[in-house]
């Protein structure tokens, strides 16, 4: 360690990088990748001035401008005498992002009783009898080897897809908070007894309070494969949504449009992965 | 008809009121074990008993210390007495009732984990009283927050008498120190009123200082109020200091009739500071006899005198 402070090592544990640093190494992987795709898409460029594999700046700005824009194919033009607002409101990506939306908030408000039963499975010990051993056995089936049966049942109107996204990611959210509530201390329990709880009360405002938090964290971490069954379901079977739109482009080679909706369901899910975690810093500051 | 059924429901529950014994020189039996046995099946087969024969009656305001070497039973006996676990043969009796399951009847403060670390210490220390006067559908009434309003002045009370300062009533636990941690734990406890006051190792994660301050805090406490008292240690020296009952255990050998006590005394009692007490002529002596009937010489200490004595045999060889 010099005088003025620990010495640069980038292989140091013990390192304490400053603000500025880790600011700037946390931007750098990003502007590393748009430097790479902006080579690329030079390269290619000056080879094929038509290239749409890799889309330059001005073809991204513009397949951005359609997508925001521009209605689906499969809907009535609008007035041209129609407002920008009118026409975002009606545009691609809009109305693809509220039917995305519709899909994923319905499946992750049917998650809550998945939790719930976690929860009761890991404190009532007849709960955990009855339910363990067949949702630890049912966690392992494939949920998209269901989506043939579920679209039979289910049809293939919204509720497959809903259904496929509950299968898929229930019983891992309930092993997991299964798991998360079985971690609770027993003295907290026996704790709570002693001062009079009754066992709902041990249940919802001992441990469930206790686990909330990580509770959020693996929803959190759910986030993903929820939304990758919500793209599996939309993208065999549906006439609208952000995977379809992306599967229908493909069949035209529109990368100019499949890479901005990439990027901004991207972004939607960052969004909601950074409320989730202000949430829960909020909402438990003993977390 | 809802508020109707909501003010049952609150008359039902009643804040624990402070125990008065008609006469204060009655000393009834607060916990009685008849013939207690615990045993538990090994992965081979066979049965391991931990208690034998149990038979303990402890009369009400009694502070008893529960003493030991490890696996001898006395987690066991608090976890009996607690209803978290239940006795293969005899029955254990707590306020005169059978103990069947864990509720209010005996306050429990752990070696650890203690507190709800989601509630700030004074919401921790309310959490039990608050649960005793009513339920979820009470808390609806305007009674339930003046009783909250008295309850938080009591409790803060408490908490001071605990050595705690008000800048600390609304911390978090992990906010605190182990020593804090375990006054507000007994503050949490005492609170409650219960007959039966359980403390499993409640000192020994503490350093001596604390722990120092925290054994004479109790031992004013119990002299105060005089709640009776089961308190499991390790430590000779501060079952000696709170007791004013002494049980020493000893593991249980297969084969063997009698019961796990291997010391049953009752202990002198003193109005001097506990580290005065500490000095005295007396309590060495009490200490060194404890020491001597509840240890056996552990393998660590005949293995040391062997390699203190290694030299001298190879001498004689030689």
């Amino acid at each position: 360690m010099s005088a003025t402070g620990p010495a640069f090592h980038l292989t140091d544990i013990q390192g304490r990088p400053r603000r500025l640093w880790t600011q700037s190494l946390s931007w750098m992987l990003f502007l590393v990748g748009i430097l790479l795709y902006s080579q690329f898409s030079v390269a290619r460029h000056k080879e094929n001035p038509e290239d749409r594999v890799i889309p330059s700046g001005a073809q991204l700005i513009q397949g951005v401008k359609s997508a925001v824009l521009e209605q689906p194919e499969e809907d009535d033009p609008l007035d041209a005498t129609a407002t920008t607002w009118q026409r975002v409101s009606h545009g691609m990506l809009w109305r693809d992002t509220v039917s995305s939306s519709r899909r994923f908030f319905i499946s992750l408000l049917l998650l809550i009783p998945a939790i719930l039963l976690g929860l009761h499975m890991a404190v009532f010990p007849y709960a955990e009898a009855f339910f363990l051993r067949f949702f630890l056995f049912f966690d392992k089936i494939v949920a998209l080897s269901l989506l043939p049966i579920l679209f039979i049942v289910f049809g293939i109107d919204e509720w497959s897809k809903i259904m496929l996204m509950v299968i898929g990611v229930g019983p891992t959210l309930m092993l997991d908070t299964y798991n998360i509530a079985k971690s609770v201390p027993r003295e907290q329990v026996v704790k709570a007894f002693t001062l009079q709880s009754s066992s709902l009360d041990v249940t919802y405002r001992v441990i469930l309070k206790q686990i909330l938090p990580q509770i959020i964290n693996s929803v959190r971490l759910n986030l993903k494969p929820l939304a990758l069954f919500l793209f599996a379901g939309e993208m065999i079977a549906s006439t609208d949504g952000l995977a379809y739109r992306i599967a229908i482009m493909r069949r035209h080679m529109g990368m100019d449009i499949i890479i901005p909706y990439l990027l901004w369901v991207a972004a939607l899910l960052f969004a909601m992965d950074a409320l989730l975690r202000f949430a829960n810093r909020r909402l438990h500051p003993w977390y | 008809m809802v508020l109707t059924a909501i003010r049952r429901a609150e008359k039902t529950r009643v804040m624990p009121r402070k125990r008065v014994r008609k006469n204060p020189h009655e000393a009834e039996t607060e916990i009685a074990l008849d013939n207690v046995s615990v045993s538990y099946p090994l992965a081979s087969g066979a049965q391991k008993t931990v208690l034998h024969r149990l038979n303990l009656d402890i009369r009400a305001g009694e502070f008893v210390v529960v003493l030991g070497e490890t696996g001898c039973g006395k987690s066991t006996l608090l976890r009996l007495v607690l209803g978290q676990e239940f006795p293969t043969e005899g029955t254990v009796d707590v306020d005169g009732k059978r103990v069947r399951r864990i509720d209010a009847r005996c306050g429990y403060v752990p070696q650890k984990y203690a507190l709800f670390p989601d509630r700030t210490v004074m919401q921790n220390v309310m959490y039990g009283p608050e649960n005793a006067f009513c339920g979820w559908t009470a808390r609806l009434l305007p009674s339930f927050w003046r009783f909250r309003k008295s309850l938080r002045a009591e409790a803060a009370a408490m908490l001071q008498r605990m050595g705690l300062r008000t800048t600390d009533f609304h911390k978090y636990p992990q906010q605190l120190s182990g020593g804090m941690q375990q006054r507000v734990a007994i503050a949490q406890a005492l609170l409650m009123r219960p007959p039966v006051l359980l403390m499993d190792e409640a000192f020994s994660a503490l350093d001596p200082s604390t722990r120092a301050s925290l054994q004479q805090q109790m031992h004013d406490l119990w002299q105060e109020s005089r709640p009776t008292i089961l308190f499991v240690t390790h430590n000779t020296s501060e079952a000696i200091l709170l007791g004013t009952r002494l049980i020493v255990l000893k593991p249980h050998q297969e084969g063997d009739q009698e019961s796990n006590v291997l010391l049953d005394m009752q202990l002198p009692q003193s109005s001097e500071p506990l580290s005065v007490r500490k000095k005295t002529r007396d309590f060495e002596q009490l200490r060194e006899h404890v020491k001597h009937c509840a240890f056996r010489e552990s393998d660590f200490e005949v293995e040391r005198r062997a390699v203190q004595e290694m030299p001298r045999r190879v001498e004689a060889s030689e």
